[in-house]
């Protein structure tokens, strides 16, 4: 990082308030936002470059992910159906949940009220795929074409029970409002690789061409109290992409330059008076919106995708707001050098009618989900992309509601669930953690939420102990006062 | 330079931080080479060693505590004196930090923390100067300071100056002068209201050459109206307050009327004392007012959920904590929170002390789960003056409405024809509701376009009269009406029918009936159970056996009881609802014994009988009782109802009589019951009446319960008010003390952060150990004091600032100010800093006149992109859709906008709005890209630029230079120079040549918005003007006060 002598900086105040009185009026933008901020033309005609706001000290060492894509299935996918397979299951048909597995673990209102808790084995196959032989269901049948390069987690915990204190939980450490997202963290202590787009984006996910749900919260991509310039922006898929990005009508791109270099004239006199450094720093953030103009409808059109990669997401790719469209988009947004993207998709939250519920959404994500790691993989990016995948929590293994051979519901479980990881400085081709025959309890190797943010961080070379902030005194961090870096699932 | 402006500002402005500390530092060097325990040592002991040597008894290492000054002296485990006054070399705290040896040296360094060589010779120097210990500033109530004598002839306008010139002085800078006239009043008005002066306030301030201008202005503001919008719009942050209950669901809440309070408050300047005994224990007053109760609203902002599996413990501790958290940063300045799971580690507060203040928030009346209810309880009906008194006159028009037909029943002469006969036999018969066409009032409604198809001919079965209903449809699907105005009477034993014809090739899984008295909870179905209400089985959908035979009629029959319709139930709707298929409806009604005729009804005596058989329900309570009487055995009351019943209700001659009177009563009662229904209430505080023991919860865990502890405030913060009652009003008086160290520096340092940008102490939020020390200490205890000794004034306390020559001065920045004070903390020269979210929309509404300025309502959704509720809100909840309101409801001041927590309005959160979730006493101030966007293309600014320009078209005289001079002073308040005169000039013709042009980029341009366009003008020019208006609106200057 540079710094500057405050009197250095005063002194070169002082040459531009010369340079402008020589040619009021005259002045190019671009050699007047490059007078602001030189890196502006630093870096590459798409606006990626290395490195871009930030902390001094960070990375803490080096990095082996610039980048993460998070994949987020709010709702909470059911790890039995999916990913944890317990064939002893099969023999437990409508019996009831030992006691001892159960062992004090809180129930939600919602089931709480049941007199039994009937065993609900999984209806989906189940089969080995990958050189290690994962088991994943039939439900999944790309994801489990791309396993070896997956490490599947399937010991993750959280103590939160609901969806609203454990998204919290999961994406801001706290399962209190008022912390700071895993974006905006990382915005704030590794800064942007693009000076045209957020560092933090975030993508909402049509389920069947709408959205519904449980809710998502405009805090879980928050910047708590970092400043508010850390907070995920939202890239919509209808109107604008970016809020307020279009010019209004009848204001052509030419008419709009115009506008913003008097605008950058008049600003200049005013600094000229007053001698206001926040004037200069005004004039360029209205350069970086008007570049914000063009470059993200260049983001977001799919035109020079090939039909090959199309085909690889599936035909929902071509529908703006799918999630396919959205794993599209997230590997445009990391090519881009987006630091933290985050796609969710809702409809997870599967208490009755299970089997058929996560038959459509493994329908949906199964293939975007295994061409997104591929299509990285191909690009040369997986290196240095981390993908992430998975919900709040997991799901119970007895049922909720009237069980039948097929049909059944699952409430929700917070002691063990699945999520994978790939990518970036993640050991491809694993599967870590055990949990016991009921997918209640972990057995072995407990990867508590706050361990797979702080291994997250970890891959990309922050230590989750040295991101901090001091608020109200104290110094804050994303795992709280936990965590530990899962080490056995780094490469 | 070669940062990037993503990071140049937060960057240079913590690196010149830094510089500022070493100038002071180097200030106070020259002074005196004397360390200052609270400014030198405390913070490094606070910051370094605290988190294993402080407060927090379960961290605490080797008993060595370095928080307290008698255990800071004496021996520790190791039997050694960490501290020894006068001599720093023996010290063994100075050896430990200075140890070589990892194992020994002090921070250990796996805790990541480490003491600069500045430090570690601030602490020798300390000792040897003699260690002389000293309490945190803040806990020790604030002393009568000297005002300084006045620097050499630098003006001053009172006591302010005097202080802050000292600090000037002492770093070598000087005062600016007074700022011109046009930038002071465009300050202070946007100041004290949250708005720009207008032209005319501006021509008549500079028209007054008065000593007292200035000050007339200022009284001016503060009795303006907009002045308690703007305050409470601040409060506000602090208060939580939002329009959305914030967790889950985040449906509507309703306590607007308690931000009315706020304003309202404000706006009679009512003293800070009252305000804050008002909104934290209103309700305990004794005998409280409407205002007191509804002032207590503010603890009822918190953040709360319905959501299905939630403990209700659990919530009850969060709530709590969110209170206490919440009152101790707006009047403590402190951060209590973190001794919700511990003792704090930097400030004395211990966690037995934190639930000690949690207990007073424990025990009220609200449940855990707010039901996603409008009004989760306790909350309370605030009527309008206005509404007041309609209710006053509806009810005395009833009074004497009521009067009159008691009169009139009392006069009436009635005689029984035929009190000798017996009662005809009474048969229970088959009643249609209807057939052919539905009853009066009904309103069809059902799935598909066109609901209800009434049909006949070859391919249509029919039962009965001209035509049969019929369906067919995928799925759960129905036609169904409601609102029928005579509705069908359910008597005892009466059973409800209606007649199917399933298609033999297309039979539906499910047929169902459902009915509606007010709610639809009355189905039956026949078949499968995948009706309405399916795997109920109960009244509210009961099985009633399987599908009928198809291609014939079928008589579906259901007793009414058993689906919950007892006697006197009434229904207005109907439904008849099926899964899949193809079904044909006939002829629905019901199974009830015949009504009596005209000329029996004309007996009292028959009627009574027939009542006695019949049993129909509906009857008043009062006559219900009266008939269960026997006849012989009724008294005169009971008689009389009975009689008074009859000949209102039932009497075919007597109704005849009364029936206008009772029209009459019956439209003043609806108008009444309307008028309640509109009153809105408001959240509230109400104590329960049992209190809930509070514990001490281990880390904070609702599952660790440990001591119990009952409610009291910490002690080494001054004591309780004597013969103050232990509950939330003794909290408010104990805070409201005069004596009390913190309230009053808190308050007074965030109305200085107000007008300033920065308190005296920059982290008003933290007044503890480690927070920011205050710039000027005695200045700040020399508001503090004078503020209580004004009685709270707010106002006055407002005005003694804003009449300091320190605020008056112009704000114009210098390189070597910039240098020595970068952040403006020594205040030598004016507040310059870029106004808040709400300013900014307020003001463009208010200089393009769009403006709708009435005080106070319920909140309004104005403008927002489309599709923003809707990806995040959960399906079932009542504000997942965001329907954008019209007319003058978008043109309401910003702190009327409805605020959904859980996706707040993003042309607010974008200029640094906090989200409502949490309580906010300090905003950030940044200056983004995404900010740039909202004013140059939502559509609330383009509208605004267009209005403007009709203004300035009508108003700004005749010639351009006129008109641009008009829309610079609107918008800034100052004249432009010659110099942007010629520009603006040049862009005017450039625009106007443009426009001229392309008559669509004028149609299309002057068309954002909901507001007409004033047709009277020439479009293309305003288009042009449109344009320069959106220039000036986008001014760095139009968006930063001065």
């Amino acid at each position: 990082m540079n710094t500057q002598h405050p009197l250095r900086e005063a002194a070169l105040v002082e040459t531009r308030r010369h340079f402008f009185g020589r040619t009021a009026g005259g002045i190019g933008t671009a050699a007047l936002a490059s007078l602001v901020n030189p890196q502006l033309f630093a870096g590459n005609r798409d606006g990626t470059m290395d490195r871009v706001g930030g902390l001094e000290e960070l990375p803490h060492f080096a990095p082996k992910a610039k980048r993460v894509i998070y994949l987020f299935m709010s709702g909470a996918p059911s790890q039995l159906d999916m990913w944890d397979y317990k064939p002893k299951m099969n023999d437990w048909f409508d019996k009831d949940l030992p006691d001892s597995i159960r062992n004090g673990q809180r129930i939600t209102t919602m089931t709480s009220g049941q007199k039994r808790f009937p065993i609900a084995p999984s209806t989906f196959k189940f089969d080995q795929h990958g050189q290690h032989g994962a088991w994943v269901s039939e439900l999944l049948p790309h994801t489990a074409g791309m396993v070896d390069d997956l490490a599947v987690v399937k010991t993750v915990n959280t103590e939160a029970i609901n969806h609203d204190p454990a998204i919290t939980y999961i994406q801001t450490g706290s399962q209190l409002p008022g912390r700071p997202s895993t974006g905006a963290w990382l915005s704030y202590g590794l800064g942007s690789m693009n000076e045209n787009l957020p560092a933090f984006v975030v993508l909402h996910s049509t389920v069947n061409g709408g959205f519904g749900g449980q809710a998502l919260y405009a805090r879980l991509w928050g910047a708590g109290f970092l400043s508010t310039r850390h907070q995920g922006v939202s890239l919509r898929s209808n109107g604008d992409p970016v809020l307020y990005l279009s010019n209004p009508q009848g204001i052509s791109g030419k008419m709009r330059r115009r506008m913003l270099d008097e605008l950058a004239q008049m600003n200049q006199s005013r600094y000229d008076e007053v001698g206001d450094p926040e004037i200069q720093s005004r004039i360029a953030q209205y350069e970086m919106a008007y570049r914000m103009q063009t470059s993200v409808p260049e983001l977001t059109d799919i035109s020079d995708e090939s039909e090959k990669t199309l085909e690889m997401y599936g035909e929902e790719v071509k529908k703006p707001g799918t999630f396919a469209a959205n794993c599209l988009l997230a590997r445009r947004l990391a090519e881009r050098g987006v630091r933290f993207t985050q796609v969710f998709i809702r409809q997870w939250d599967q208490h009755g009618n299970l089997p058929n519920d996560i038959r459509r959404q493994c329908g949906i994500i199964d293939q975007p989900c295994a061409a997104l790691v591929k299509d990285l993989k191909q690009r040369g990016m997986l290196e240095d992309t981390l993908v992430v995948w998975g919900g709040e929590f997991g799901r119970t293994i007895y049922c909720q509601g009237g069980l039948t051979k097929t049909n059944y519901g699952r409430d929700h479980h917070p002691r063990c669930y699945t999520k994978w990881m790939a990518g970036g400085g993640i050991r491809p081709g694993i599967v870590y953690g055990e949990t016991d025959d009921f997918s209640y309890n972990v057995t072995e190797n407990p990867v508590h939420i706050h361990d797979l943010n702080a291994t997250m961080l970890h891959c990309l070379g922050v230590d989750h102990e040295r991101l901090t902030f001091k608020h109200q005194g104290r110094n804050f961090r994303l795992t709280d006062v936990h965590g530990n870096v899962v080490k056995d699932i780094l490469a | 330079m070669s940062s990037s402006s993503f990071r140049r500002f937060p960057v240079n402005l913590l690196l010149l931080a830094a510089i500022f500390a070493v100038t002071v530092e180097s200030l106070s060097a020259e002074e005196s080479n004397r360390i200052e325990f609270g400014r030198d040592i405390l913070p490094i002991l606070s910051d370094r060693c605290f988190q294993c040597h402080g407060p927090d008894e379960a961290q605490r290492e080797s008993n060595l505590r370095l928080d307290l000054k008698e255990e800071a002296f004496s021996e520790a485990d190791s039997g050694e004196v960490a501290i020894q006054p006068g001599d720093a070399s023996k010290s063994p705290l100075i050896s430990r930090i200075t140890h070589e040896d990892p194992d020994l040296l002090m921070p250990p360094p796996e805790s990541g923390l480490t003491l600069s060589e500045e430090e570690i010779q601030k602490l020798r120097k300390w000792i040897d100067q003699g260690a002389k210990w000293e309490q945190h500033w803040a806990f020790v109530p604030p002393k009568n300071p000297k005002v300084p004598r006045p620097v050499s002839d630098w003006a001053t306008r009172n006591p302010i100056d005097h202080f802050i010139h000292e600090g000037v002085q002492s770093a070598g800078l000087t005062p600016q002068p007074e700022a011109d006239k046009e930038t002071l009043l465009r300050r202070v008005t946007l100041d004290l209201t949250g708005l720009p002066p207008t032209i005319e306030e501006m021509d008549d301030f500079l028209a007054d050459d008065t000593p007292e201008a200035y000050e007339k202005v200022v009284d001016r503001l503060l009795k303006s109206d907009r002045y308690g919008e703007h305050m409470a719009r601040v409060w506000l942050d602090a208060a939580r307050y939002a329009d959305t209950h914030g967790l889950h669901l985040d449906n509507e809440r309703q306590i607007w009327p308690y931000r009315d309070w706020v304003i309202k408050s404000f706006n009679r300047n009512m003293p800070f004392d009252e305000f804050t005994i008002e909104q934290l224990a209103g309700d305990l007053l004794p005998a409280p007012n409407l205002g007191q109760k509804v002032a207590t609203g503010f603890n009822r902002c918190n953040v709360t959920t319905s959501e299905g599996g939630s403990i209700d413990e659990e919530y009850y501790v969060r709530y709590a904590v969110d209170r206490v958290e919440t009152t101790s940063t707006v009047w403590l300045g402190l951060t209590a929170g973190c001794a919700a799971c511990h003792d704090h580690k930097f400030d004395p507060l211990t966690q037995k002390e934190f639930y000690q203040l949690f207990s007073y928030f424990f025990s009220l009346t609200e449940k855990a789960m707010d039901g996603n209810a409008l009004l989760p309880p306790p909350a309370i009906k605030v009527p309008t003056d206005e509404q007041r008194v309609q209710q006053q006159n509806l009810n005395e028009e009833l009074t004497r409405l009521r009067a009159e037909i008691r009169k009139r029943l009392d006069e009436y002469v009635y005689q029984d024809p035929r009190s000798d006969v017996e009662l005809p036999t009474l048969q229970r018969s088959d009643r249609i509701w209807f057939d052919d066409e539905l009853p009066a009032g009904a309103v069809p409604q059902g799935n598909g376009e066109n609901p209800w198809k009434f049909v006949s001919g070859e391919e249509h079965p029919v039962f009965s009269g001209e035509t049969a209903s019929v369906r067919t449809g995928e799925g759960l699907t129905q036609h169904f009406f409601t609102g029928a105005t005579e509705p069908l009477m359910i008597g005892d034993n009466d059973s409800l029918f209606a007649y199917v014809y399933l298609d033999p090739d297309n039979p539906p899984e499910t047929v169902q009936l459902q009915f509606n008295d007010g709610s639809w909870e009355h189905r039956a179905y026949w078949g499968a159970d995948k009706g309405h209400g399916a795997g109920r089985n109960n009244a509210s959908n009961l099985k009633m056996g399987e599908l009928p035979a198809t291609g014939e009629w079928v008589r579906l029959e259901v007793p009414a009881a058993s689906v919950g319709l007892n006697s006197g139930a009434k229904l207005n709707g109907w439904a008849f609802t099926q899964f899949g298929g193809t079904v044909h409806w006939d002829s629905p009604g019901i199974v009830t014994i015949a009504p009596l005729s005209a000329e029996q009804l004309a007996s009292q005596n028959i009627w009574e009988l027939y009542l006695k058989e019949v049993k129909q329900g509906g009857l008043p309570g009062e006559v219900q009782k009266a008939l269960d009487v026997a006849s012989g055995d009724r008294n005169e009351g009971q008689l009389k109802a009975i009689r008074d019943h009859y000949l209102k209700q039932v009497n075919p001659e007597s109704t005849q009589y009364f029936a206008e009177s009772l029209k009459q009563e019956q439209d003043r009662t609806n108008e009444l019951n309307t008028l309640n229904g509109a009153i809105p209430s408001s959240l509230i505080m109400e104590e329960r009446a049992e209190p809930r023991q509070a514990h001490i919860l281990e880390r904070g865990e609702y599952t660790l319960k440990r001591d119990p502890v009952s409610s009291a405030t910490p002690e080494w913060l001054g004591p309780q008010p004597e013969e103050s009652p232990n509950n939330r009003l003794g909290l408010a008086k104990w805070l409201m003390n005069p004596e009390h160290p913190l309230t009053a520096r808190v308050t007074v340092n965030r109305y200085w952060q107000h007008y300033f940008g920065t308190g005296l102490v920059k982290t008003s939020e933290d007044f503890g150990i480690q927070g920011e020390r205050p710039s000027h200490p005695e200045l700040l205890d020399w508001l503090a004091l004078d503020f209580i000794d004004s009685g709270w004034d707010v106002r006055r306390m407002q005005k003694q600032i804003v009449m300091s020559a320190t605020y008056r001065q112009a704000s114009r920045v210098t390189p070597e100010q910039l240098s020595i004070d970068p952040e403006n903390r020594l205040l030598s020269r004016g507040p310059r800093f870029r106004l808040d979210a709400e300013i900014i929309r307020d003001q463009a509404l208010y200089v393009s006149g769009l403006m709708h300025g009435v005080l106070g309502g319920p909140s309004v959704k104005p403008y927002q992109p489309a599709g923003l509720w809707k990806p995040v809100g959960f399906g079932g909840s009542n504000t997942s859709v965001f329907k954008q309101d019209s007319g003058e409801k978008l043109y309401r001041r910003s702190m009327y906008t409805f605020w959904k927590r859980t996706s707040p309005p993003p042309s607010m959160t974008t200029f640094d709005a906090p989200d409502r979730e949490t309580c906010q006493v300090r905003r950030a101030r940044t200056n983004t890209p995404l900010q740039a966007l909202v004013l140059m293309n939502d559509v609330q600014f383009i509208e605004a630029a267009r209005k403007f320009a009709e203004r300035i078209l009508r108003n700004g005289g005749e010639s351009d230079e006129q008109r641009l001079v008009y829309a610079f002073r609107s918008i800034v308040g100052r004249r432009p120079s010659t110099e942007e005169l010629e520009k603006l000039l040049v862009f005017q013709a450039d625009y106007r040549q443009q426009f001229g042009q392309d008559e669509t980029a004028v149609t299309q341009f002057l068309s954002a918005g909901e507001s007409p366009r004033d047709e009277s003008l020439d479009a293309s020019d305003l288009a042009a003007w449109s344009m320069l208006a959106h220039l000036l609106m986008n001014l760095s200057e139009t968006i930063t006060k001065g």
